[in-house]
């Protein structure tokens, strides 16, 4: 049975709106645990625990002047950070997050859409959003803008491979696309981090280089970059970069929990679906957040030689290794 | 099938729609200025505002990675369906699977002797 359509609607709405929020008390949860790891408190003033400080910088940045460079190509600089939000956005939509349940009679599916191909959708729609960055780089015709968003531009594209090729080896085993069945596949079995536990690492290693984390933060290395390609932002613009930064890597770990650890299985305690999803995206999240304050950044050839050299041929051989196991066994 | 993705619309409509409100926000809540220098406006550089060369040439190394990267991008995009049917191939499909990567192979290992993947 499928659901009404006013049903997913209703859903797409408080989705989104979770993933706004999720956001913005991302942004503060880091900026707690960095400084609680660097020995200082974080930010504490707005509201109880300064819970209210992501208001308050909602509220900062949109107060902001509208400023715009004298040389920039107008409508590619404001469409850019557009692009980059959306972008962002939209590819959360396709991970599941529980079982599905019957209320009120009506069917509600675990997750907003269930397209047979969500796997290569997420991929696809993640890698327009590069668009954004290097036409944001490009149209502030600055100089630091442009070298950052060439850096943007190689080190995104560099590590794309890698981590579309560490997905395959789970592909391979739950021989489908569609995120359902790549979580139903790990029901009642082990996890495909066991069996996947190379292609769970490259994954890792790729995705923080894909979203830009440290100690792969070289698009934004403040030291030789000033801000790397959203230089030339200010306000609600540079907001939206920052948005959809915070967001890619939401989904980043959404979908590592959902290809690697069992999306909303846990083993027999079945039951809570939504919450131990929750539960290993925020455990994620916090190994994000730990790495960053733990590594220091990279040098360029380093990133790149690590993605080629390294990432590129282990992910290859961990395909072609599943691909034998998987037909001889 | 179609009926598939209408839920996607809808998400994507909201994704469209919150960006760029908030960019509708950033001009109709900005702060004027209280004075308008024209300095301001020129991109930023560490020294000399002069304004960004107009001409900006960049290390061959950028072109190359993003021809390897087309080159890899399409191994994987003929790998994943292949990948969904080799456990219904069998030894066919791991041959052909094994042969493709093969090929592959040869081309990274010279494009690795030629110094492509060396960031100069």
């Amino acid at each position: 049975m499928t659901e009404p359509w006013w049903i997913s609607v209703i859903k797409a709405l408080i989705i989104i709106n979770l993933v706004l929020v999720g956001f913005a008390y991302l942004t503060l949860a880091e900026r707690k645990v960095m400084g609680r790891m660097q020995l200082r408190y974080g930010p504490n003033r707005a509201g109880p625990f300064g819970l209210l400080q992501p208001a308050a910088d909602l509220m900062k940045l949109i107060r902001k002047e509208s400023f715009f460079p004298a040389s920039a190509v107008d409508v590619l600089y404001i469409a850019s950070p557009f692009v980059a939000a959306f972008t962002a956005l939209s590819t959360f939509s396709v991970i599941p997050f529980g079982p599905g349940w019957e209320i009120f009679g009506y069917q509600v599916d675990g997750q907003v859409v269930d397209v047979p191909i969500s796997l290569i959708l997420i991929f696809a729609i993640g890698s327009i959003g590069t668009f954004g960055f290097i036409v944001a780089g490009w149209a502030s015709d600055s100089k630091f803008a442009l070298l950052g968003a060439m850096r943007t531009c190689a080190q995104l594209v560099s590590y794309e491979v890698s981590l579309a090729l560490s997905v395959l080896g789970v592909v391979l085993m739950a021989q489908s696309l569609s995120l359902t069945e790549i979580v139903a596949g790990q029901d009642g079995t082990w996890w495909y981090v066991v069996p996947q536990f190379v292609g769970f690492v490259v994954f890792l290693l790729a995705g923080t280089a894909e979203t830009a984390r440290a100690p792969f933060d070289l698009p934004e290395a403040e030291q030789e970059l000033v801000a790397g390609y959203h230089t030339e932002y200010g306000g609600m613009r540079f907001g939206l970069f920052t948005m959809s930064e915070y967001i890619n890597l939401i989904t980043l770990s959404g979908l590592a929990v959902t290809l690697f650890l069992g999306g909303w299985h846990f083993f027999f305690l079945d039951g809570l679906g939504p919450i131990w999803f929750l539960v290993k995206l925020l455990a994620l999240l916090f190994l994000f957040i730990w790495i960053r304050t733990t590594l220091p950044r990279l040098r360029y050839d380093q990133l790149m030689r690590f993605g080629w050299k390294v990432l590129l041929p282990v992910a290859t051989l961990n395909a072609v290794v599943t691909a034998i196991l998987v037909v001889a066994l | 099938m179609l009926g598939d993705y209408f839920p996607f619309l809808v998400y994507a409509f909201l994704a469209a729609v919150i960006p760029a409100s908030m960019i509708a926000f950033s001009f109709i809540f900005a702060t004027p200025p209280q004075k308008r220098v024209k300095a301001r406006f020129l991109p930023f550089e560490s020294g000399v505002s002069e304004g960004a060369p107009k001409q900006q040439r960049f290390t061959v190394s950028f072109y190359l990675t993003a021809m390897l990267f087309i080159l890899f991008d399409i191994e994987i995009v003929f790998l994943y369906p292949l990948a969904i049917v080799l456990d219904a191939l069998g030894w066919f499909g791991l041959v052909e699977f094994l042969v493709f990567v093969a090929i592959l192979g040869v081309a990274y290992v010279y494009i690795w002797r030629k110094g492509a993947l060396e960031w100069k």
